[in-house]
């Protein structure tokens, strides 16, 4: 089974995941600012505004949901190994996202049916129930990803087999289970599911891991669900902004200015705690936890020193960026240790019987010191591009920084600051296209550094799927036909007629008034 | 309460659900795109309103019941770990059918609905087609999965030779009768859901059309039922038993409501022309309560076995998750705020269609 082929198609669902929710996490919140303003002045545009971009959120929604489930069932089908996961470490996360998913389409109906009917305060607050029930949402399904990049309650699981990687949590799991599982899928040459599907295999091999909830109070995962959602939300806004401005730009009419100055206000807010707090920890998050996605994202074939990056992500001006040189030398301390000395270690026979006939003597003379250097390999090869991606991620959120500035203070009156933000937006065209521009950039700095940074986040933790644990060979579907053309051809059309026929639809909704009713209101008598 | 049993009561209780909004859904948007193509074809504004008022059924319910199939998703991943392993090992094809028919049936719900008006009617018919027919490929998917878990014919062939099965669930003898038997269950059920809706409103044609959709497919479940019935005592030996002894009340009860819909629907059929349809207000509801009670005969009647192989039964307890303790507060948790979701649709449901805040005519 060839796993690499199937990659980019889990990605491309992914990222069409990434793009629709971002709008349902930004998206309420500019409608929650349009019906607060029709709330406080009793002005139908805002209300005409908020049912414009409830339209959108609708279908968006819908998108959203139905990708999620592409992805839900990309990872039960074409990943089944990841099952074994959901039965343990993603299991409360999931069951718990049930809460938030089930409230948050209900709410979110509710909403929309109720929308003009009811008074602007109770609009809100069922938005805000559905917002938050949203956000919950991207909490735990966040931390559930989390877990893949730094697999807390691990322990030292990982660092046994490659010491340059730091401990992961408690040690939450019964190691020889956890072993033997792996090293029968591997000695086999099968992934891990053909283990997993055996009728009565988890009742022989009992309980494997101890806390049921540790995945939740990860602090990388901390961090990411904040990174995340904000960056979400910030896409969604800088969308929602960059239509208004483009309304504002064809017309000139003053309303959509209303329009604008609540979305672009709240956007700098956000992108302020985003891009220079929350990007912060999640860099040294990142350097701590994950240590060949740093030195692939730092370009580190070679140790070497920076006081900048050493004092943003170490916290120390004087600390070496650790390269791919150090991580290699740590796969020394192995030293001539066999995967046969480890299985003896951990006394693997019994368990290892209790998984059928297993006989692991074709894998028993690998040096742990070789796998150490050729995972390190597989992952150098990725430097490049992983490089590249993550200073264009930080270039662009720059860029969408610097207009969200602008934006700002062309709203916000604050001394010297307006006034130079004001011949900023002359300077590129006047109010009209100024602000225009100002927003498709808002658009590019927060979609490109999200469309980067995912890159970076799930390229980065190659060669594994879960971070030092399992490759994705472990995981993949046994399935022939996943890998065929035909298959292939059939997802990838499915994609993406239905991510771009979508997102057309999205600007049909958005854009064009009602021009086909007269048939619909001669039945109804109406006109 | 014993972790496996919550697992299957969830997962039961999940399907259920599912199956009703679905059943609702799938047959009320099939007569919507009929009334929307028959409103362009022929001018007339009644099939116009028609269909638009079927299709408030859809936009109000399809993404709650879509919210009910990722229930069933997480609860068979995390309760029954084997039986997800070896069911998307195996039934890789059916299952990649009903995903992408969901892919495409749910946005096209919410394209159908938001863009109505706003494009060229003739490609808005074509988009609610695409709409109605994607919804039957779900359960084309979804129910060759049901079919091998009563008579594991591709299981068998994968688990004895290793070679997927590949599209040899849809040999399955028990396949076509169930999937023809749910074909026909979902557009009666849609048709009498919508003569209930429009009885509420006293719209005589189109209650008129929702009982003549509900009864004809019902009386094709007269012949489709019993062969369904006949092939399980051929097939699925264990489960005809189940059905017909420890589960015979609920058949009993839902062959009389089956008796008691087909004479309501008779009923009305005769009211209509005096123009009184206040009878079909209990179409819907007995409609959807025999969907219930088929769910509970099809899928309950197996307890305390998951899979069946003829005459013998592979336990529950075979395909659960003993990776962990299942931490039961959690799953009370979570159940007790599925209640919560259930209210506030049911209240979204009660201003959308009751009071009718979801208008007809979109707001200009």
């Amino acid at each position: 089974m060839d796993e690499y082929v199937l990659m980019p198609l889990s990605a491309l669902g992914v990222y069409f995941h990434g793009v629709f929710v971002s709008l349902t996490f930004g998206l309420p919140v500019a409608i929650g600012a349009m019906l607060w303003k029709w709330w406080r002045s009793g002005e139908v545009i805002y209300l005409r505004a908020a049912r414009i971009m409830t339209a959108v959120l609708a279908v968006n929604f819908a998108l959203g949901a139905i990708f999620g489930t592409l992805v839900e069932f990309g990872l039960v089908q074409v990943w089944p190994g990841v099952n074994l996961a959901i039965a343990t470490f993603a299991f409360t996360p999931l069951v718990l996202e049930l809460i938030a998913f089930s409230n948050e389409v209900a709410f979110l109906i509710l909403f929309i049916v109720t929308l003009g009917k009811v008074r602007p305060p109770v609009s809100l607050a069922i938005l805000a129930v559905y917002a938050g029930f949203a956000y919950f949402s991207g909490v735990l399904i966040t931390a559930v990803n989390t877990w893949m990049q730094a697999p807390w309650g691990t322990g030292p699981l990982a660092q046994a087999l490659y010491p340059f990687m730091p401990e992961y949590g408690p040690l939450a799991i019964d190691v020889p289970k956890i072993v033997a599982l792996k090293v029968a899928a591997l000695a086999a040459g099968h992934p891990i599911s053909i283990l997993v599907q055996q009728p009565g295999l988890s009742g022989k091999v009992g309980v494997v891991l101890t806390d049921h909830a540790v995945a939740m109070y990860s602090p990388y995962a901390l961090v990411s669900i904040f990174h995340n959602i904000i960056g979400a939300t910030l896409i969604g806004l800088a969308v929602a902004l960059a239509g208004w401005s483009y309304r504002y730009f064809k017309t000139g009419d003053g309303k959509y200015l209303k329009i604008i100055t609540p979305i672009a206000t709240i956007f700098a807010v956000l992108f302020v705690i985003q891009a220079p707090i929350v990007a912060h920890f999640m860099g040294e998050a990142v350097a701590k936890y994950n240590p060949t996605k740093f030195a692939l994202i730092e370009g580190a074939k070679e140790t070497y020193y920076n006081p900048l990056i050493a004092w943003l992500a170490y916290g120390d001006p004087n600390h070496p960026i650790v390269g791919f040189d150090r991580l290699y030398a740590s796969c020394e301390k192995h030293g001539d240790t066999t995967l046969g000395d480890v299985a003896a270690a951990l006394g693997l026979g019994e368990y290892l019987s209790q998984l059928g006939d297993v006989d692991v003597s074709n894998v028993a003379a690998l040096k742990l010191r070789d796998l150490c250097v050729s995972d390190l390999q597989k992952a150098e090869s990725r430097m490049p591009l992983l490089h590249s991606a993550y200073y264009v991620k930080v270039t662009f959120a720059i860029l969408g920084g610097l207009a969200a500035a602008v934006l700002f203070f062309n709203f916000v009156k604050a001394p010297g600051l307006t006034a130079l933000a004001r011949k900023i937006v002359s300077a590129i065209g006047g109010e009209r296209r100024g602000l225009f521009l100002l927003a498709l950039l808002t658009v590019l700095g927060t979609v490109i550094p999200a469309v980067a940074g995912w890159a970076v986040r799930e390229i980065g933790r190659k060669p594994w799927s879960v971070y030092g644990l399992l490759y994705p060979s472990e995981l993949v579907t046994p399935v022939p036909y996943a890998t065929s053309p035909g298959f292939l051809a059939f997802a990838y059309l499915t994609i993406l007629a239905i991510g771009f026929g979508g997102l057309y639809a999205m600007y049909l909704v958005a854009t064009r008034e009602f021009k086909f009713l007269e048939l619909l209101k001669k039945g109804a008598g109406v006109g | 309460m014993d972790a496996v049993f919550l697992g299957f009561a969830g997962l039961g209780l999940a399907v259920v659900l599912h199956v009703v909004f679905t059943a609702m859904t799938l047959g009320s948007g099939l007569l919507s795109a009929w009334a929307r193509h028959m409103a362009v074809k022929t001018n007339d504004g009644w099939y116009e309103l028609f269909a638009r008022k079927a299709f408030k059924i859809l936009i109000v319910s399809e993404l709650f019941s879509g919210v009910w199939g990722t229930i069933i998703t997480v609860f068979l991943a995390g309760f029954f770990t084997a039986l997800t392993t070896l069911a998307t090992n195996t039934l890789f094809i059916p299952i990649a059918i009903a995903i992408a028919a969901i892919m495409v049936r749910i946005p096209a719900i919410a394209i159908s609905w938001y863009t109505w008006g706003k494009i060229k009617p003739s490609t808005h018919v074509l988009i609610m087609w695409i709409m109605a027919i994607s919804g039957f490929f779900v359960p084309f998917g979804f129910r060759a999965v049901f079919a091998e878990i009563n008579y594991p014919m591709a299981v068998g062939h994968y688990l004895q030779t290793g070679l997927n099965p590949g599209f040899m669930p849809y040999a399955n003898p028990l396949f076509w009768t169930l999937y023809l038997h749910t074909v026909a269950a979902v557009i009666s059920t849609g048709g009498f859901v919508v003569a209930s809706l429009l009885a509420l409103e006293k719209d005589v044609r189109g209650v008129k059309v929702g009982v003549r959709v509900g009864l004809v497919l019902l009386l094709a479940q007269f012949a489709l039922g019993p062969l369904y019935w006949f092939s399980l005592g051929q097939y699925s030996p264990l489960l005809y038993e189940a059905v017909n002894t420890t589960y015979a009340p609920i058949l009993g009860v839902k062959l009389l409501i089956i008796a008691a819909l087909a004479v309501l629907a008779f009923k009305t059929l005769t009211s209509v022309k005096r123009g009184e349809v206040n009878v079909a207000k209990w179409l819907g509801p007995l409609a959807l309560s025999t969907v219930v009670l088929g769910e509970v005969l099809n899928d309950g009647a197996r307890y305390p076995n998951m899979v069946l192989i003829e005459k013998t039964g592979l336990p529950v307890e075979l395909f659960a998750n003993f990776y962990m303790e299942i931490p039961m507060p959690v799953v009370y948790v979570t159940l007790a705020f599925l209640g919560l979701s259930i209210a506030a649709f049911a209240a979204a449901a009660y201003f959308a269609i009751y009071k009718r805040f979801v208008a007809e005519v979109p707001e200009q």
